[in-house]
């Protein structure tokens, strides 16, 4: 026996209408955790772009001047790779670095049109033997320092020091909140939902005695909860996207924060994520709502 | 026959209805196929086989009971209150499960049932209660109609059916009306349609009268033997005495849980 999809869908309209109240705090609920949630990626993302040079071990970086001789150039790649503190060393040309730049700044382009390769600096980026030898890699790097044809050097330490000191207490609160949350919107959807089969306990009573399938009796009360869950991610979704524009219109002059913008790409992927969890949320709750209270 | 041309009418569907589950089951087929005619090979429609049921551990409500119910009977259960009247129906229509003995609802064993089969079972079997369990915000129609539209059956079967039945009830002139506004015998005439629309096998009845003042309960008395009388067993819990001694059917008389009594053209007391 096929379900009736016009009854369902009426079933379901009527209880949402049913409830209002209980509806819109479940709906408020969860969009509230989904902003958070949908924050945590987002930071989760934006701490990954800043630390993008230090992926694969990298430990430091000595970039070149844009003008930097070939010989120049030569000596600190034959240093390097000479020095036994030295593993594997990665030569990032000015169009690889165009490359970099341009990932980075997914989301602005008037920066990308504003840069082209030949005023980014070439680089090695070192990875050491022993990653643990802080001194060693240190006194190894700041060799570098001011020699003719070198920009600067810079070292993962630092920036991954920075970046997780400016944002790991902010992600941790933020994580432990939306999970707080998570819960509570899931209780309140199990409510709502429970609240629904108390008004609708005739029904259900009639239902199971002239012998409507388990199905067809849970179908409508569980899209209830999956639709309250939708709703609150769509409500999430608009807020992360407000406020990963605001976030981006603050930081994009900013020399440390702007590596942290977060692509379209990304804040999509985000949002998908956003919508899935309302929906698993919103099904969650109402499924536990209708095996406690339903006992069919 | 007894049966106006109205009700002749609601008579071929059961039989059509009841061929179409025949096939896995000859023995049960032949007895379904064949209403009125008897056959060696035919088993009851409904067996308890020593059922024992207790509650919370020493309550005993069925105690080793034995029955047969043959397709078409119109059975009365008596006996007190809590001799275990409502059990055994409840037994039957699985709403609870008995701890010792087997039950066969045409022919087959319900408590090796997979908990999804269930309502299956339910959709041949019509429920009339006392308390006439109507929904009180929908209308005669609706709360016919809703019976039908939860086993899923199409609306143009709901839009003619459920103004027949209504029709067969004597309701064709309060189908919009709530049931706050009908009288006792007029909701429980609902309810009757309610069970029956599906045109299910067997009608179990709990107390269907126990609401009703005697003139009022004769008139439902005659709408379940017509009932009957299209081929549905009917098995009606009662206290009634009049009713049972006026209609002179199979008596099934229970006492603290066992059948003391189980007879043919009976009267209320033995």
């Amino acid at each position: 026996m096929a379900l009736n999809a016009e009854y369902i869908a009426r079933e379901t309209f009527l209880n949402l209408r049913r409830n209002v109240l209980m509806t819109v705090a479940s709906v408020l609920t969860v969009a509230v955790t989904l902003v958070l949630v949908g924050t945590t990626l987002l930071m989760r993302q934006a701490v990954g772009n800043a630390t993008q040079q230090w992926k694969g071990g990298i430990e430091f970086a000595v970039w070149l001047q844009p003008d930097a001789s070939e010989a120049e150039a030569e000596a600190v790649a034959a240093e390097l790779t000479s020095s036994p503190l030295v593993d594997e060393v990665q030569f990032v040309s000015q169009q690889e670095a165009f490359e970099e730049f341009k990932d980075l700044f997914r989301g602005s382009p008037d920066m990308v049109a504003a840069v082209n390769p030949e005023v980014l600096p070439p680089s090695y980026r070192v990875v050491p033997a022993d990653p643990d030898d802080t001194e060693g890699i240190d006194a190894l790097g700041q060799r570098f320092h001011g020699r003719p044809g070198i920009y600067e050097v810079t070292f993962a330490k630092d920036a991954a020091d920075a970046i997780i000191s400016r944002t790991g207490v902010i992600q941790g609160v933020v994580l432990v909140a939306a999970l707080g949350l998570t819960f509570s919107a899931t209780v309140l959807i199990l409510n709502t939902i429970a609240l629904a089969i108390h008004a609708r306990r005739r029904e259900i009573e009639v239902m199971k005695l002239v012998g409507a399938t388990n199905w067809f009796i849970r179908v409508p009360l569980m899209l209830e909860g999956m639709v309250q869950g939708m709703a609150g991610a769509v409500v999430a979704s608009g807020g992360v996207w407000a406020l990963r524009n605001w976030v981006s219109s603050l930081v994009e002059n900013n020399d440390f924060w702007g590596q942290f913008s977060v692509s379209d790409g990304g804040l999509t992927l985000t949002v998908v994520m956003v919508l899935a969890m309302g929906a698993g949320i919103g099904t969650l709750g109402s499924a536990i709502a209708v095996r406690r209270s339903l006992n069919v | 026959m007894s049966v106006g041309g109205r009700s002749q009418r609601f008579r071929r569907q059961p039989v059509r209805f009841l061929h179409k589950r025949a096939g896995n089951d000859s023995a049960t087929g032949t007895a379904h196929g064949h209403i009125h005619q008897s056959s060696a090979l035919r088993a009851p429609l409904i067996r308890l086989d020593h059922v024992t049921k207790t509650f919370k551990g020493d309550v005993v409500a069925l105690s080793d009971v034995c029955a047969d119910i043959e397709k078409g009977e119109f059975v009365f259960l008596v006996g007190p209150s809590g001799s275990g009247k409502s059990t055994l129906l409840h037994l039957v229509h699985k709403e609870d499960e008995p701890d010792r003995g087997t039950i066969h609802v045409a022919g087959k064993e319900i408590g090796a049932m997979t908990r999804w089969r269930v309502p299956y079972l339910r959709r041949n079997i019509g429920n009339v209660y006392q308390d006439f369990k109507l929904l009180p915000n929908k209308t005669v129609y609706e709360n016919v109609a809703f019976a039908l539209e939860v086993i899923g059956r199409p609306k143009q079967v709901i839009r003619t059916q459920v103004p027949a039945i209504l029709d067969l009830v004597g309701l064709a002139e309060k189908l919009h009306r709530y049931p706050h506004e009908l009288s006792g015998g007029e909701q429980q005439r609902v309810s009757v349609a309610r069970a029956f629309v599906n045109r299910p096998l067997i009608l179990l009845a709990d107390e269907p009268t126990g609401n009703l003042d005697p003139q009022t309960s004769v008139g439902i008395m005659r709408l379940l033997d017509r009932i009957n009388r299209t081929g549905t067993t009917v098995v009606m819990a009662t206290h009634d005495e009049t009713i049972v001694n006026s209609m002179r059917r199979r008596v099934i008389e229970l006492s603290g849980g066992r059948v003391i009594r189980d007879q043919h053209r009976g009267e209320y007391g033995g």
